[in-house]
């Protein structure tokens, strides 16, 4: 007993040890990185220089918010916009936004890796007097920044439930799916599904539970859901994928036909579910717009001019009528 | 339990002489555990009166399989005194690389399955190798796997599921024999093979000597290391069926499927008896640890629990399982 206790401490030092190597190697590297970045000297020639720290070229979905962005700036004259990728890695994007601070640039745009280090980094462009403005992910204080753009989460689950209510005529059961409990995401759009249900005597929640944003779970909460027996008319899920496993469990014992499933996000798998009328209903984050609106709202800032402290960017819904629109903007 | 009695256990194990009261008391224990999934399941039938039909017991061990596979394999590695964190994530990997393989009008059904299977069995030979032959505790190793194969199978898909799967291939997750979901009939196929491997075979008999006292098993001449390679390769190509039977059943390979999947195995292995500290588990124990989680989320989700609750009454039942079999234990010996 006595040598395994040994054991143990050993594997927890050996953890912690690795564990801040990673760290402190991470905070070493960063140095080089920036200094790489520096060669691009800021506002040298008159123009309006603008860094975008951007948390991830690899996302598909933000790609399309850079291309957004990237259209926008295509038709400013005098604007430089400078993109740095921060491999979702917060430690990295802080150093980033850092080096956009010694560059001088004219104003920052930050899509945040995460919201818990953003405020920081925030700080830091204020503290510069550089304005900085916080594009698509929202968190507790963001206030204390020039100006946020993106959307709403609420709205994507009061515009689903909306929809969802037009389908049900006003009258049936719901059944909730909510993502990864305590989420952002998950609370304000259960929270928005919930608003119209209660502007609707005729609809009832009967049942409600998480898939974790899976669909490997969602499709296990509806198998037993289904197997309870209680009667389900529409099948409200958080996100997509965890409808689409909820329409596998439907389907399977053939009910997909008298329940209408709805979803939020508008990823690739699930418009070709609302093509083929599976998937009733989903929500799209429109991600060229915040990205435009992110950018000019940038330069807005960056030329003195007042900006708006907050700019929502308008979700879309997405159903069987125009969900061609939608694949294409994937492709 | 004090360590003095473990240990004689253990010895007692290894030597397989099996008195009649060590033979009853492992019986016991097994015992005890099917006797707390038998309340769990009455109490369940009588507060939803769905619960106890066939199509809803059926759907139970449909949703075990996968981590009832998982469980199986963890089982060895944990009799051995060894952990594997890396299955999650290995199911991951298995999945959008089978998946990407198994698109219609492509190669033929075998083709994914042996890619997938192999290369499960490569993460675990990873793991065995560098455990037994680096001399590198389990924990670490295979929580270095953990990490770079998920890496693997978020690098492989770009981060986004992989669609569009062949129907022959949907049938290992979604089809039916006699009615009996296709899944259900692979975790006992598994079941029963590595039962027998592990009671009929001078391997298993390896394998709990190793768990039993390493030292011993080396000087009566056993080659742990091969041993353990074996088991880990062993436990690596059961998780890789797991993601095979997962894939299939979701029609989608995600770089995102399996997350904790290794602490749901884990805990089917320990709730079914199979001791931390090495020596002792049975494939039976097993399969009843991942019914009564499986009972567990079931019945919770049928009496429409709410999700913060389902999470403290999981945990705590899980303890109590676990503390009220451990009590069986003391009192016998």
């Amino acid at each position: 007993m006595q040598r395994q206790k040994n054991w143990f401490w050993l594997i927890g030092v050996l953890v912690v040890a690795l564990v801040s190597a990673a760290c402190g190697g991470q905070q070493a590297a960063q140095p080089t990185a920036a200094s790489e970045q520096q060669g691009s000297n800021a506002a040298a020639d008159g123009k309006l220089v603008i860094g975008v720290a951007h948390p991830d070229f690899d996302d598909k979905w933000l790609s399309y918010l850079q291309d957004g962005m990237e259209q926008y700036a295509a038709t400013q004259k005098d604007v430089e916009v400078i993109y740095v990728d921060a491999m979702n890695d917060a430690s990295k994007q802080l150093s980033q936004v850092e080096n956009f601070v010694l560059q001088k640039v004219n104003a920052i745009v930050l899509i945040p890796v995460d919201t818990v280090s953003a405020p920081e980094m925030v700080e830091k462009a204020k503290a510069a007097n550089i304005p900085i403005i916080v594009v698509n992910r929202q968190y507790d204080g963001v206030e204390n920044a020039t100006a946020y753009v993106g959307s709403e989460s609420i709205k994507a689950g009061l515009m689903q439930m909306e929809e969802v209510s037009k389908m049900l005529n006003g009258k049936g059961n719901v059944a909730l799916i909510n993502g990864q409990m305590g989420q952002e995401a998950q609370i304000k759009r259960t929270e928005g599904n919930k608003q119209v249900i209660g502007q609707n005597p005729g609809i009832q929640i009967v049942l409600e539970g998480t898939g974790e944003w899976d669909r490997a779970k969602g499709m296990t909460l509806m198998e037993n859901w289904l197997q309870s027996g209680q009667k389900i008319d529409a099948v409200v899920s958080n996100n997509d994928e965890m409808a689409i496993g909820a329409i596998m469990a439907l389907e399977a014992v053939g009910k997909l036909e008298q329940t209408i499933v709805a979803g939020i996000d508008a990823t690739p798998d699930a418009l070709e579910y609302v093509k083929s009328g599976k998937l009733q209903v989903t929500v799209f984050q429109n991600a060229r717009g915040q990205g435009e609106s992110g950018l000019a709202t940038a330069i807005k800032a960056a030329r003195g001019e007042t900006v708006e402290k907050f700019t929502w960017v308008p979700y879309e819904l997405v159903t069987k009528d125009n969900v061609d629109e939608y694949i294409q903007k994937w492709q | 339990m004090s360590s003095e009695t473990t240990t004689v256990k253990k010895q007692e194990r290894i030597a397989n002489n099996s008195p009649l009261k060590v033979k009853s008391l492992a019986f016991l224990s097994r015992y005890g555990m099917l006797l707390i999934l038998i309340a769990l399941v009455i109490l369940m039938s009588i507060l939803s009166p769905t619960f106890f039909t066939a199509s809803n017991l059926l759907n139970i061990v449909k949703q075990m399989s996968v981590v009832g596979i998982v469980a199986i394999g963890v089982t060895l590695v944990i009799i051995t005194t060894g952990i594997d964190l890396s299955s999650g994530s290995v199911i991951a990997l298995v999945s959008v690389v089978v998946a990407s393989l198994a698109q219609p009008g492509g190669m033929p059904l075998f083709v994914p399955i042996i890619v997938g299977l192999g290369l499960g069995l490569l993460t675990g030979v990873i793991n065995g190798t560098i455990i037994s032959k680096g001399k590198i505790a389990p924990f670490i190793v295979t929580l270095g796997m953990m990490t770079a194969a998920r890496g693997a199978a978020l690098l492989y898909s770009g981060g986004r599921p992989i669609g569009n799967l062949s129907e022959p291939f949907k049938f290992i997750g979604q089809g039916q024999i006699f009615g009996i979901p296709f899944p259900i009939l692979l975790f006992a196929f598994v079941g029963v093979i590595t039962y027998l491997l592990l009671n009929k075979t001078k391997f298993g008999k390896r394998v709990y000597a190793i768990g039993g006292n390493e030292q011993a098993a080396m000087i009566a001449g056993i080659h742990i290391d091969r041993v353990k390679i074996c088991i880990y390769g062993y436990a690596g190509l059961l998780s890789a069926l797991a993601g095979i039977i997962l894939t299939s059943r979701i029609a989608s390979g995600q770089p995102t499927a399996g997350n904790m999947y290794e602490l749901d195995a884990i805990a089917a292995a320990v709730i079914g008896g199979t001791s931390l500290s090495g020596g002792i588990g049975t494939i039976g124990g097993t399969i009843i640890g991942a019914l009564v989680i499986g009972v567990m989320n079931n019945g919770l989700d049928l009496l429409n629990v709410s999700s913060y609750w389902q999470q403290i009454l999981k945990g705590a039942i899980i303890t109590a399982a676990v503390y009220l079999d451990s009590r069986k234990h003391n009192r016998r010996s």
